[in-house]
């Protein structure tokens, strides 16, 4: 028996000693794994959350005269080993024709902070860096020192219009259309509609005449329009508690609304929406299927050699690539069971498919199968902890074989199949490969959930986290103005599974202390 | 048995109702076992016309390879050769080859990690410790693998590629730093030497490796500049001839490695610690160090799961898709040059498969790739499967004898 | 600007109005009274209508399938259809190119967006069910650029090198293959020349076979990429590297090379893609189910007006692609009976 702890103080310490290079080798082993997940979270997170901090812009001046204003991004060495030069996110889009300027270290004359740069990001070309010199509404011209103040009042204002014109559009003009669409007499409801498009484009007027004149860092001078300016900040004279609000609304906005400029900017909401909705679905579909084949794998089945080799076979269906699932779901679930029903229900569409191409139905439906071993074990190591004793009162008193089953044995294996169901819903959360060939789609302005029948589109493509990942790093259309989001989703996909997996490792650890040591199979 | 006759229609009832439940569950639990076979039928039959009809490709263009206008006689995947008439160039052996290549350097990478974590954590750690390493290094086997292969092919890629002897200098500095650490260790005075115990070993070398990774980083410049002119990304290219791409099989070996480890891991420390503490006791009582116990004793028993797992985590390599998506270059190469790109089969069903017209030879050479990975993974994990429970089966009925 | 915009809104609203009789929201109220003509004409010329008037048939659904490209494009395209017509609501199926015309044939849609043209088997089913075949609306160009890392000197490649450098098998009929970037005549970057590409469902890859390789293979060295963006991103970061894009894709890491021989090798600018010079351009295309002498319901009628407009191409050119010019837009105008554009209105 050894005595941990004692070794070293009682001078046992020379066997110790003696273990050799090896063993110190094996640890390493250990703390690498460790360092390398370490470092692969905090990456994650730094990038990630450190993108919605307001950054300090630097005011530059190069050797030949050329200024800019931009944030520093990363700093690589020249090829032929001259140096470093250092990429510039410089925005502007509109004016310089790109967002990157790329600035060799040596050529920087001067590199300042000045505090009154500010940062305007709008509705189009993306954001603005430079000065603003004044505020001009239809009456009056704010130049100087009130012009921020001007400013800052206005998109307050703005914003307020802004929101009251979307809840407009979406509680009352959209609900008429649709209504509309469904009934042929609708000259009351076109007159409503009159009327409502009246008060939206009043309230659009409202929103147009302001304008702002800024300049850029070359000096040039240029007046935009107040309306597609849809916040503004001046991060080189903001204390740390203003940059933290700032970065919290930034952190809520990123959760909280949908993807802009073709998946590099805004937020990941209808990503979070469809994966989760697909997960659940999922869940709904491989719950109650792996239960039941784990009881009959474990309760009702003889135990022979048979049962010994679908066990098996079961258990390394969790190792059958994923792809290959995909493979299956397109094979079978969209060209096979989906064309069919499109022939059957929806001929009068054909040839455009309904069914017959992937969506939310089949996208649940493989993953089903693909995490189905994952509860089937779970399930079956619950079931197999119950000790027969438990089993055998239950049948003396009289039960039958059913109600001992769901009176006795499956409320005590209930942590297990929630352990199992919740280990799916993280596998089913990050995986990707087959949802690229059963249904999730790059862009799906449409949530599949909305207020027209059946409320609830299981033919509509969707969303989803992972392969807003995918999707972001290689389609947008710029990798590098997309990596910080790309980092950003990715912690949040992290996250998610880290607590799905965090509650299923408690629910275990709950299910082996209400259940005395572990039983191995 | 007698039954008392108010209660019969209630127990005919329950015992209907009991019945009826038996063969639902029973045709659930079949149903469901058929679905799952379902895919390897759906496969066969999906891939048997193209060996069928006359149309398709002829077989030896599946694995003989082909001249093109320079008499270059090579493998060539062009899927696109299908259509545009001549003779179709699909040839799947690069597939393969990238397939097993990717996955061989996944493992080159895991087994020694896992292995020595799971000797580590099985005979020296401190059980505290030894029961948060397992839900950790779970935590780590579920990082969701686009995630893994966005990190490898977008960030590290391109890094290695820049600091090609930095990467070396890295692999190469983090064993004999840690041998360094241990050297030193012995000359510290006892106090200290207690408090760095190799009980929590896992834990105190991580600042260690850290420091390494720093140490090296910051030397590899040095000796690039003295031995290969300041370039060895360069010098490989020009010297060696051998092609040096950002997407390459090691950065996918690291990156797979990173998600295989834990599951090889898992199943390697549970073979290790069904070992029967007898024989450990016995070896350690007759003066063998832990190590050599490990060695000598543990091993040769526990070597049948070890085997299983390691065959586990190979299947999972050779299926991962999203890593080698992102993190290689796709190209079809038969090189056995590690700094070379590769595809495998997983990531050509990946990206061909939804644009790939149903029914055409296309498609069902994607699904014949499908089918390869699931029946090489079919077979790899029944063999393991069948080798841990013979192992299982054996040391249970050892432990019954005594 | 605004006020110019609303002020000719206001003029076609009108003018619309009385020529096409007013078929408006207005009707129901009056209809059983005084026939649409009557009506049009009183509240007319009484100038009894809200000067919102042109908006009153663009509502409802606009329904378009096609391209994932231009996904990005036909959402801001919709978007500021919202703005001007608040009762206009896009339902887009971004889901490649292939389901546009599959969508015209059923019906589905009056409008596919597709990145590459008809082919002939699809618009000859096209025509076989409707009698006529699909219009074709050019809404913007892009080209493919060919693109090397910033630091690389080369200045113009000529298609053949291009063959010589991607393909495998040489269609254009170069004499040896180019493996090194000495082989092209400069000493700048040493090494071998590194090539990066998209996966063969794009339509980039498509068209960089047909004009650049003759339809050739390209060599399995090319690193495939399942996106443009990856694509540029790679050779940003590869000295060695060169590459293939779309126009909306280039960024300060790669620098554009001129395509054509040497001495008259063309830069893709604005101008030359607008007068054709540059070899590898494309068009950004929304098919219409547009019936000969007939004329598209309201609102995709409103769609196709902002396309064609100068507030519709300014998201052309935000989005990275090139507008078409005043006589471009106004003969595609004519086309679908749309006003034509004053010269004034002139676009960037």
């Amino acid at each position: 028996m050894k005595i941990p702890g004692h070794a070293a103080a009682t001078g046992a310490s020379r066997r110790w000693q003696g273990e050799g290079p090896w063993a110190w080798l094996s640890a390493a082993a250990v703390a690498l794994s460790l360092l390398m997940l370490g470092a692969l979270l905090v990456l994650l997170a730094t990038r990630g959350l450190g993108h919605f901090w307001p950054a300090d812009l630097h005011q530059l001046r190069l050797a030949d005269g050329q200024r800019l204003i931009g944030v520093p991004v990363e700093t690589r060495q020249l090829p032929d080993d001259s140096g470093y030069e250092r990429r510039y996110f410089t925005a502007n889009r509109d004016h310089q024709g790109g967002i990157w300027t790329w600035v060799a270290e040596d050529a920087i004359e001067q590199d300042r902070t000045p505090n009154d740069l500010i940062v305007l990001q709008r509705g189009r070309w993306g954001a603005f860096f430079g000065r603003l010199v004044a505020v001009v509404t239809e009456t009056e011209r704010f130049g100087g020192d009130r012009a921020w103040q001007a400013l800052r009042q206005r998109l307050d204002h703005l914003e307020e219009l802004r929101q009251q014109s979307e809840s407009l559009r979406r509680d009352h003009i959209l609900p008429l259309i649709r209504q509309m669409e469904r009934m042929k007499e609708h000259s009351r409801l076109s007159e409503q509609l009159t009327e409502l498009e009246q008060q939206a484009l009043t309230l659009q007027r409202a929103m147009t005449g302001t304008v702002l004149v800024l300049e850029t860092a070359d000096g040039k001078r240029f007046e935009q329009p107040l309306e597609s300016v849809l916040d503004a900040w001046h991060p080189n004279s903001m204390g740390s508690v203003e940059k933290l609000a700032h970065w919290s609304r930034g952190v809520w906005q990123f959760l909280s609304e949908g993807p802009r400029d073709a998946n590099a900017a805004g937020g990941v909401w209808p990503a979070i929406f469809g994966t989760v909705l697909m997960v659940m679905l999922m869940s709904l579909l491989v719950t109650p299927f792996g239960v039941l084949a784990a009881v009959y794998l474990n309760e009702v089945a003889h135990q022979g050699r048979l049962t010994r080799w679908v066990r098996i076979g079961v258990r390394n269906l969790a190792g059958v690539p994923s792809i290959v699932y995909g493979v299956f779901g397109l094979g079978v679930f969209v060209y096979g069971i989906g064309g069919s029903l499109d022939r059957l229900f929806y001929a009068d569409t054909l040839p455009s498919p309904t069914f017959g191409t992937g969506g939310l139905l089949w996208a649940s439906l493989t993953l089903a199968l693909l995490t189905l071993p994952v509860v089937i074990v779970a399930t079956e190591e619950g079931l197999a902890r119950i000790p027969l004793h438990q089993r055998e009162g239950a049948l003396a008193l009289g039960a039958t074989h059913f109600e001992t089953l769901t009176r006795v044995v499956l409320p005590m294996a209930t942590p297990a199949m929630l352990t199992g169901v919740i280990l799916a819903v993280a596998r089913a959360a990050g995986e990707v490969a087959p949802l690229m060939l059963v249904g999730v789609a790059k862009l799906a302005p449409q949530v599949p959930v909305d207020g027209e029948f059946p409320f609830l589109h299981l033919e509509r493509k969707f969303m989803h986290l992972g392969y807003h990942i995918y999707d972001a790093a290689f389609h947008s259309n710029d990798v590098q103005a997309a990596l910080p989001l790309v980092y950003a989703t990715a912690l949040l996909l992290v996250l998610v599974i880290l607590v799905l997996n965090l509650t299923a490792i408690f629910l275990r650890h709950y299910l082996r202390l209400r259940h005395g040591v572990p039983v191995r199979r | 048995m007698p039954e008392p006759v108010p209660f019969s229609s209630l127990h005919r009832h329950r015992q209907r109702r009991d019945r009826l439940a038996t063969a639902l569950i029973t045709a659930g639990g079949v149903g469901v076992l058929l679905a799952v076979l379902a895919i390897g039928i759906f496969l066969v039959t999906g891939v048997l016309p193209l060996f069928l009809s006359d149309n398709g490709p002829s077989l030896t263009a599946l694995w003989q390879p082909q001249a093109n206008v320079d008499g270059v006689v090579e493998y060539r995947w062009l899927p696109e050769s299908l259509k545009g008439g001549g003779i179709p160039q699909v040839n799947l052996l690069p597939l393969v080859w990238g397939t097993l290549e990717a996955a061989l350097w996944a493992l080159v990478l895991a087994i020694p990690l896992a292995l020595g974590a799971a000797a580590h954590s099985s005979l020296f750690m401190s059980p505290r410790l030894r029961h948060r390493i397992r839900p950790t290094l779970e935590l780590m086997e579920a990082m969701p693998s686009v995630v893994l292969g966005f990190i490898a092919g977008l960030v590290l890629g391109p890094w290695v590629e820049r600091h090609l002897a930095e990467t070396f200098t890295v692999i190469a500095a983090l064993p004999l730093g840690i041998l360094l650490v241990a050297g030193l260790r012995r000359c510290l005075p006892g106090a200290i030497r207690h408090w760095l115990s190799l009980r929590w070993a896992a834990l105190w070398l991580i600042p260690c490796l850290a420091g390494s990774v720093i140490v090296a980083l910051w030397g590899a410049s040095y000796w690039e500049n003295l031995w290969f002119d300041g370039d060895l990304r360069a010098w490989i290219e020009i010297h060696l001839g051998l092609d040096v791409q950002a997407r390459n099989a090691l950065i996918l070996g690291l990156a797979m490695g990173f998600a295989v480890m834990p599951g090889i891991y898992a199943l390697a420390e549970d073979a290790l610690s069904d070992v029967p503490k007898e024989l450990c006791e016995g070896a350690q009582a007759m003066g063998a160090t832990r190590w050599q116990t490990l060695t000598k004793v543990m091993l040769p028993v526990a070597l049948p799961g070890i085997f299983s797992a390691v065959m586990i985590g190979a299947g999972r390599a050779v299926g991962e898709t999203m890593i080698v998506l992102m993190a290689s270059g796709n190209t079809a190469l038969m090189s056995a040059n590690p700094l070379d790109g590769l595809r495998s089969l997983a990531s050509s069903i990946a990206i061909e498969l939804p644009e790939a017209v149903m029914g055409s030879s296309h498609y069902r050479l994607l699904l014949l790739a499908a089918l390869a990975l699931f029946i090489f993974t079919f077979v790899v994990n029944t063999l393991a499967e069948v080798v841990r429970s013979r192992l299982r089966q054996r040391l249970v009925r050892q432990r019954s004898m005594r | 600007m605004p006020m110019q915009q609303e002020g000719a809104a206001v003029v076609r609203g009108w003018g619309r109005c009385l020529l096409l009789q007013c078929r408006v929201a207005f009707h129901g109220m009056f209809v059983r009274r005084f026939s649409r003509l009557m009506q049009g004409l009183v509240l007319g010329l009484l100038g009894f209508l809200p000067p919102v008037s042109h908006a009153h048939d663009v509502l409802g659904n606009l329904n378009a399938v096609g391209s994932d490209t231009m996904a990005e494009l036909m959402l801001r395209w919709g978007e500021r259809l919202e703005q001007s017509h608040p009762g206009v609501r896009l339902q887009l199926q971004a889901s490649g190119s292939a389901s546009a015309p599959a969508a015209l044939i059923a019906g589905t849609t009056l409008l596919g967006p597709m990145s590459r043209q008809m082919l002939p088997r699809e618009r000859a089913s096209f025509t076989e069910r409707y009698g006529y075949p699909p219009t074709a609306i050019t809404a913007g160009k892009d080209a493919l650029l060919v693109v090397v890392n910033r630091h690389n000197p080369i200045e113009s490649l000529s298609l053949r090198q291009l063959d010589a450098i991607f393909s495998d098998n040489r269609q254009c009929g170069g004499e040896e293959a180019i493996e090194q970037w000495q082989q092209l005549g400069q000493d700048e970057p040493p090494g071998r020349i590194h090539l990066y590409g998209r996966n063969r469902v794009s339509g980039t890859h498509a068209m960089f076979r047909r004009i650049a390789l003759c339809g050739g293979y390209f060599r399995n060295k090319v690193n495939v990429f399942p996106g443009s963006a990856a694509v540029v991103s790679a050779v940003g970061s590869d000295p060695l590297g060169i590459g293939y894009a779309g126009l909306n894709h280039l960024t300060a890491d790669v620098h554009v090379v001129a395509i054509g021989e040497p001495g008259q090798a063309v830069v893709p600018s604005r101008q030359t893609l607008r007068n054709n010079q540059y070899p590898m351009a494309r068009h950004l295309l929304i098919y219409a189910n547009l019936p000969p002498g007939g004329s598209l319901p309201p609102t995709e009628q409103a769609f196709l007006d902002l396309v064609l407009s100068p507030s519709g191409q300014e998201i052309v050119e935000e989005l990275g692609f090139v507008t078409l010019s005043i006589p471009q837009l106004n003969l595609q105008r004519r086309q679908l009976g749309l006003p034509e554009l004053g010269s004034k209105d002139d676009v960037r």
